[in-house]
Order: structure tokens, then sequence, then C-alpha cells
């Protein structure tokens, strides 16, 4: 997942990523989870012995499962589930809190450094040293040729 | 590396005479209309409206949507910036690109000659 430090000029924007951070966690999330459960219903009530392999076997700095194709395909989709839940809870609080941030005095000319860390938006700076882009726009009538 | 992703929001087309073929000459004007709705340092969001006319107003077409580029702050200026006073930014002549397969398709539906596949310089 991304860590980094992307800046927004207004914070109708970083709202906007965030919205559609949270709700693309939220589709991956959900299609993960439809998989195991699909997969925990037609098997019955063996639990997690279908999810967890016993095929895994250390090759150099990986974990390589060559004996239980299936079973390790979901067990490492069970891990992904299990690592987007926080992810997904924080982003949809920081989101459901976002209005506390959009009220405070923030000069017109600042701009937004989001600091992401594993996907998760943890840390905000109310930039005032660099200016603000221009917003484009153009209009125009153009030829059009072969 | 720039990329550009075009989502539409309106296809529009309307044949404007019986006197039009696929045939007649395709001497279309287009107008063209881009501004910025969102940026961030790693991406920009544009919307655009192409609108091609005929000038016996013969058929007219148009389309609406917006334009994401995804680049470093650099490239995304770079893209929007016209190399002169005439030429379209690089990101007009993607978006162009982009539909021209749609606006050829509309214009052999209506019967009306197809849209010339490269846009060339400002006319006015």
């Amino acid at each position: 997942m991304y860590s980094g430090v992307i800046r927004f000029y207004s914070l109708a924007d970083l709202r906007k990523y965030l919205k559609d951070l949270l709700e693309r966690y939220q589709r991956d999330f959900d299609r993960s989870s439809n998989v195991i459960g699909s997969l925990l219903r037609t098997e019955g009530q063996k639990g997690m012995e279908v999810i967890m392999s016993k095929g895994w076997a250390k090759v150099g700095g990986l974990f390589v499962n060559i004996q239980e194709p299936e079973k390790g395909s979901m067990e490492v989709v069970f891990q992904l589930v299990t690592e987007m839940k926080p992810r997904l809870a924080k982003t949809e609080e920081v989101l459901k809190t976002f209005e506390s941030v959009e009220q405070l005095p923030v000069p017109d000319e600042a701009s937004f450094l989001l600091y992401l860390r594993g996907g998760v938006p943890e840390r905000l700076v109310v930039d005032t040293t660099e200016p603000k882009p221009v917003p484009f726009a153009m209009k125009g009538k153009f030829a059009l040729g072969p | 590396m720039v990329e550009v992703a075009v989502l539409l929001e309106k296809v529009d087309g309307s044949r404007l005479s019986d006197k039009v073929t696929e045939n007649s000459p395709s001497n279309y004007n287009l107008n063209v209309s881009l501004s910025e709705k969102t940026r961030s340092t790693d991406a920009l969001v544009l919307s655009f409206q192409l609108e091609l006319s005929a000038p016996q107003n013969t058929a007219k077409m148009t389309v609406a949507g917006t334009a994401t580029v995804k680049g470093t702050k650099e490239e995304i200026q770079a893209s929007i910036t016209a190399p002169d006073d005439s030429h379209p930014p690089q990101v007009l002549l993607t978006i162009y690109e982009k539909v021209y397969g749609l606006l050829y398709l509309v214009a052999t539906g209506l019967k009306v000659p197809p849209p010339l596949p490269n846009l060339l310089k400002k006319s006015g």
C-alpha cells in the first residue's frame, strides 16, 4: 500500500480524494471477503482449517507454497482481508471527522500535504509557503486535419 | 510518464440537413472548452467539452466529460501547457485521440462525414 506525501490545493479536493480512497478500500474489502465467505459456506463447518495451509516452505526470502495452491491462495486472501480491516476503519474515521479539519482557521493561500502510511491517511500539514497554481482553463477553436 | 484517463458524461449528435452524406467534405470546426475541477500533486482532473459543427450547419456532435491526468507535478504542468499560442496543449491532443473513435462511430450512424483524426492549429 502506498506510503508517501500528496499535496492538495483545497480541502474540497482532499475530501474528494479521501472519499474515493475509502470507496476503493471498501470495494477491495468486499470482493476479498466474498471470496472467503463463499469458501467457508461451501466447506460447511470446517472453519479455519480450509483457509490455513500447511504447505508453506521458506525458499530464500519468500514463503512458497507448491503443495496446496488453493489453500495457499485462500490463506493469502484471508491475510489481505485482515490487513484491510484497520486500513478501512481508519480511513472511514478520518473521513467521518473531516469536518473538524474543515473548520480550522486556514489561510486562503494554504495548500495541504497529506501523509499516508501504508495507505492510511495519518498526518496533514497546512502549508502556506508554496504558492497555489492558477486553476487551468482554456477555450478555443481548432481546425481538424487528415 | 503522464497517463490520461477519459470518462465521458455526454455524447450528442445531430444530423441537421437531408443533403449531407458520409461522402460530403469533412470540414468541421472544433470548439474546445477545458477547465480544472480538482488538483493534487499527482493528479489533475479536467472537465472538457468538444463541440464539432459543420460550417453549413449540416451536422453537429458534442462530447463532454472528465479527463484525469496522472503524473508528476512537472509532467502535469507540461501536459496542459501549449507549445505556443496557436497549438493545442498535449492533454487536448490526447483527449481528442481518445474520443475520436466514438465521434467516428456517431458520424457513421448519422450518415454525416466523419471528422478528421488530427487536431491542428487554432482557427480563431
